[in-house]
């Protein structure tokens, strides 16, 4: 198993995509998760412009610019306009779960998904799928738990915003010839997530007067109602 | 060139509707946009019929008898909904702020009507999303703090199941990539290279869409947002949520289905059923115990969208014509629910069961109207959601699922009894001494007269177009 | 043999001149950061050379091992300087008597004595930092192993020269992974066992807030020599385990020559140099973690090595 220097640095970036989603998990202020988050689109615009070199494919130059418009310049002015700063200075106290069983869980969540992806690794010798794609199921579930775990408005939104970083690691390897406008469409779909998620965290904090999410617990199942 | 009207005709009713001067009539420019999309949708329909398949543009737009038949059915409800909004969304609203509602309307619709119409797997799922984010803010038009909530939750648990999709999709097309040698990637292609794709990264890519898409169409255990939506949602957005929101992403899960049966190796058909039958089992359970009466019928599409799965997971012709005729009586017969749902709130300005009492009495024409269209979403006959439902359950004792067929009859009678004896609550003895009623605009009057016409005359005689147009629906679903 | 005996002797000479000159410029550079001239870089020889002329004073209360731990931790780092590369790329005489968890072992056994000798001196404040010291090496243990265990798996080795070999041969495993998630793990642990910010401040002189440096507080004379050299020595040697082993195996000398091994002397003190911008950056960007917030510091740094773990393991590592 050879590897070019680009396809080894992807790996480089595979490795700290994981370690971006761990901090996400890891840490208190809305602002820092904020900032992994961008860090983490940046190296997989990274990583998509170095698989984009070794195999010479337009479609993913494309598609890092893509992301680093989307994903570094546009989603952070965005949730900037729509938010005041107030929301970014918060603390997050009340977590669901607290930060190292909230690890652990990542990390089993890790383990998880390199065993899902084992069988179908193993039936592919491209060394670029056989990193990423266990690393991309993985990012989306750790997304997908901050998520759940978290309390506050800004750290879920980002938590499913972290879950498409996830996707994209894994489809830059498997999916490189994606059409170009499926690609745009995909792009313009998250700013719009982040649109349509940061208007409605507005509505809810002036309606409502808070952005927990846990506060929202009025409606609820009959059984327990 | 009908498919791309159809497609272009809801953004430009979007973009009149927001600019300043046309802004006041916005509803009329959407009833105008949806009930031509609809004539469209019946042209494209009648020509598939014909021809058994429609393409604009090839490999992009393209539609077969299944998605002339979800273009139907989503062009009829948004038309209606958009008739009923007209007079409902006057009341309690500011008219300053109903532009931006009819605009989101007709982003939906776009989006809606985008997914049956497009032949490119992945664009799918671009609208797929798209559908979830537009009814995102319908569903928190309110800004109440409960309509927010219902907004807030729906949001994350059905955008959360857009990344799951996504991988789903691109490992599809990986396998599809490198099976074919690089073709381009359709619905109709997927089907044919399915034999020789590799069996195992066909279902981790359908069990990664499953749960993703599974969400958003409201199948247990990933249904909780969506009783919550639609009760707190305005009732023309309820209509469309419940009767096509739901169908449509189940639609792309059905078409995948399709893909993976036509792969010999990987069996997935029995998971369909159990799965399709925890949805019921919750979904009827539920139904005894609810309060809320919007929450009752959105609890009845949860059951709906479980018998339809559990039809697709048979495999067979008659259980696919069973599946497609019930996503057709179910769309129009829920849709009418929430017309009727809507009118009582108008008229009771109440959404719990226990405070309505005797409301053939205080208002004999929602009274009637609620009778007919619970006893048809239960499945009463000569309603067609029974038709359906019959021929759901004889097709699956033709299969040999004789456990199935039990569990699910067992079920749908519980889900029966549960609505029928809330309705009987709610429309016969004494009203309360004092009940104010509003008044009902004419437009959600003829909303609910209009909507019932097919849910009365489907039960008794199916015309042939439509017959057809089933059958053809059908044979896309891919059972033996 | 007697060349190869007489590098191992260069590298423990090394270690031992070079220790308190590595302890100097982290606190200049630090200092310089944060706008201050700071003492020179040679202060700890100077303190380390004032204290050997001083009189040592052992309170009677004291056990012989009060006596011994002076000796004790300043002999270990130079036991395990002996195992580890720290000039040469190839095994010297007693590469082979020890792999890391030897090196784990000898440095464990001074800290060990170490916190004994502070409990010994009925001092207040150093039992107090002995436990704390003992909770941070608690939470420390299972990152030392991981990592350990990671680090034999990959390179199907325990000897710290054989690893240091496997990632210079292949560019795929310098870049896999695994290989950053242990790095990142390695660091943390670093940072935890030198007693630098965010786990403790090296530089504080509140007693109450100390870790590390209370359970010195009793000792005097050629004992306090023997402590701050050995410290200083035992975080050397953990940067060169560090850096020579993990992060970049370049620079150590590959010829058997001698000028080959002396030319290798300022490069290694080169890479040291650029670790010790990155430990600045580091210490002035962080502030100190509340003590409680320690084991979720480790807490962290043992997930990212059973992260690294798993993906060496699964075939896409």
């Amino acid at each position: 198993m050879s590897t070019s220097i680009p396809d080894a640095l992807n790996t480089l970036s595979a490795g700290l995509i994981l370690i971006s989603a761990f901090a996400m998990v890891a840490t208190r202020q809305v602002q820092g998760v904020l900032r992994f988050f961008v860090a983490q689109s940046v190296l997989l615009a990274a990583s998509s412009f170095l698989l984009a070199y070794s195999r010479a494919s337009v479609h993913l130059w494309a598609l890092g610019a893509i992301t680093i418009v989307a994903k570094v310049l546009a989603i952070p002015w965005v949730l900037r306009r729509l938010l005041p700063a107030e929301f970014y200075e918060r603390r997050e106290i009340a977590q669901a779960v607290n930060i190292p069983t909230s690890l652990l869980l990542a990390l089993v969540l890790t383990i998880v998904a390199e065993f899902l992806m084992g069988p179908i690794v193993a039936t592919t010798h491209d060394p670029v799928i056989r990193v990423n794609l266990p690393i991309g199921l993985a990012g989306i579930l750790i997304g997908a738990y901050s998520l759940v775990a978290r309390r506050e408005a800004i750290p879920q939104l980002i938590g499913i915003l972290a879950m498409e970083n996830g996707a994209f690691f894994a489809g830059v390897a498997i999916a490189p010839e994606l059409p170009i406008i499926a690609e745009l469409a995909v792009a313009m779909d998250v700013v719009l997530i982040a649109v349509v998620v940061g208007l409605l965290t507005r509505n809810i904090r002036e309606t409502v007067g808070t952005t927990e999410a846990a506060g929202l617990d009025e409606l609820k199942e009959e059984a327990t109602a | 060139m009908t498919l791309i009207a159809i497609l272009a005709l809801p953004l430009l009713a979007a973009l009149l509707s927001s600019i300043r001067p046309l802004r006041l009539y916005a509803s009329a420019i959407t009833i105008v946009s949806t009930s031509a999309c609809l004539a469209l949708a019946v042209y494209v329909s009648a020509q598939v019929i014909e021809h058994s398949r429609v393409v604009a543009l090839p490999g992009w737009f393209e539609a077969d008898g299944l998605s002339a038949l979800m273009l139907v059915l989503v062009s009829f409800v948004l038309a209606l909904a958009s008739v009923f909004a007209h007079g409902y969304m006057q009341h309690g609203h500011e008219a300053g702020r109903l532009w931006w509602f009819y605009g989101n309307y007709n982003l939906l619709a776009f989006a809606l009507l985008a997914v049956p119409s497009l032949a490119e797997p992945n664009l799918v799922w671009v609208a797929v999303e798209l559908i979830t984010l537009f009814s995102v803010l319908l569903v928190g038009f309110d800004n109440t703090s409960n309509a927010l909530e219902a907004a807030w939750k729906f949001a994350v648990l059905t955008i959360m199941g857009a990344p799951i999709a996504l991988l789903g999709f691109f490992l599809l097309f990986w396998t599809y990539r490198s099976t074919t040698g690089g073709a381009w990637e359709t619905w109709e292609g997927l089907r044919m290279a399915a034999a020789s794709m590799d069996p195992s990264l066909l279902k981790l890519s359908f069990l990664l869409v499953f749960v993703g898409f599974g969400a958003k169409s409201g199948l247990a255990p990933m249904h909780t947002w969506l009783p919550d939506a639609h009760s707190q949602a305005p009732t023309p957005v309820c209509a469309v949520l419940s009767g096509v929101k739901t169908t449509v992403p189940l639609y792309v899960v059905l078409r995948f289905l399709s893909v993976v049966l036509a792969s010999p190796a990987a069996r997935v058909g029995n998971w369909m059923i159990v799965l399709g039958l925890v949805s019921v089992g919750i979904a009827a359970f539920l139904l005894i115990q609810v309060r809320d009466y919007k929450r009752m019928f959105a609890f009845s599409t949860v059951e709906h969208m479980g018998i339809i799965l559990t039809a697709a997971g048979m495999a067979t012709q008659a259980a696919d014509f069973g599946a497609v005729s019930q996503i057709l009586n179910h769309a129009i017969t829920k849709s009418l629910c929430f017309y009727v749902a809507g009118a009582m709130l108008l008229i009771l300005s109440t959404r719990e069961i226990a405070s309505v009492r005797g409301l053939f009495r205080v208002s004999p024409f929602s009274g009637g109207a609620l009778l007919l269209s619970s006893l048809a979403i239960a499945g009463a006959p000569p309603f067609p959601i029974f038709l359906s439902e019959l021929s759901i359950l004889s097709a699956g004792v033709q299969a040999g699922h004789k456990v199935v067929v039990a569990v699910l009859g067992v079920l749908i009678v519980i889900a029966f009894v549960a609505i029928l004896s809330h309705v009987n609550r709610m429309v016969m003895g004494k009203p309360a001494a004092h009940v104010s009623t509003g008044v009902l605009p004419a437009s959600c009057r003829f909303t609910v007269w209009a909507a019932a016409v097919p849910v009365v005359l489907l039960g008794v005689y199916v015309p042939a177009p439509i017959h057809n147009l089933l059958q053809l629906a059908a044979q896309q679903l891919g059972g033996r | 043999m007697i060349e190869a005996i007489g590098y191992n002797l260069l590298q423990v000479l090394f270690v031992l001149l070079f220790a308190p000159l590595y302890a100097g410029v982290l606190v200049r550079l630090k200092e310089m950061v944060q706008s201050k001239r700071g003492p020179s870089v040679v202060q700890p020889y100077r303190d380390i050379w004032k204290l050997f002329h001083k009189d040592q004073i052992v309170s009677d209360q004291t056990t012989w091992i009060f006596r011994v731990t002076p000796y004790l931790v300043f002999v270990m780092p130079i036991f395990v300087t002996i195992l580890i590369p720290v000039l040469t790329d190839y095994p010297l005489v007693f590469a082979f008597m020890g792999d890391m968890l030897a090196g784990g072992f000898f440095l464990g056994l001074a800290g060990f004595f170490a916190a004994l000798a502070a409990v010994d001196t009925g001092n207040p404040y150093g039992p107090m930092g002995a436990s704390r010291t003992r909770m941070v090496g608690f939470l420390a243990e299972p990152v030392f192993m991981i990592v350990f265990f990671t680090v034999s798996f990959v390179s199907q080795s325990t000897i710290p020269y054989i690893v240091q070999q496997k990632w210079v041969a292949n560019a795929a495993a310098f870049f896999s992974p695994a290989h950053v998630l242990l790095l990142i793990a390695f660091l943390m642990l670093i940072l935890a066992e030198g007693g630098r910010i965010p786990v403790d401040n090296p530089s504080g002189h509140f007693e109450l807030a100390m870790i590390d440096e209370s359970k010195g507080l009793e000792f005097s004379g050629r004992g306090a020599a023997l402590m701050k050299w050995g410290g200083e020595m035992k975080f050397l040697v953990l940067t060169c385990i560090f850096l020579n082993v993990l992060v970049a195996p370049w620079g150590l000398a590959h010829g058997h020559a001698v000028t080959n091994v002396l030319t290798a002397v300022p490069q290694i003190l080169f890479k040291i140099l650029l670790f010790s911008l990155v430990l600045v950056v580091i210490e002035t960007s962080l502030a100190k973690l509340r003590l409680f917030r320690i084991s979720e510091f480790l807490g962290a740094a043992f997930i990212i090595s059973v992260a690294a773990m798993v993906t060496s393991i699964f075939p896409g590592g």
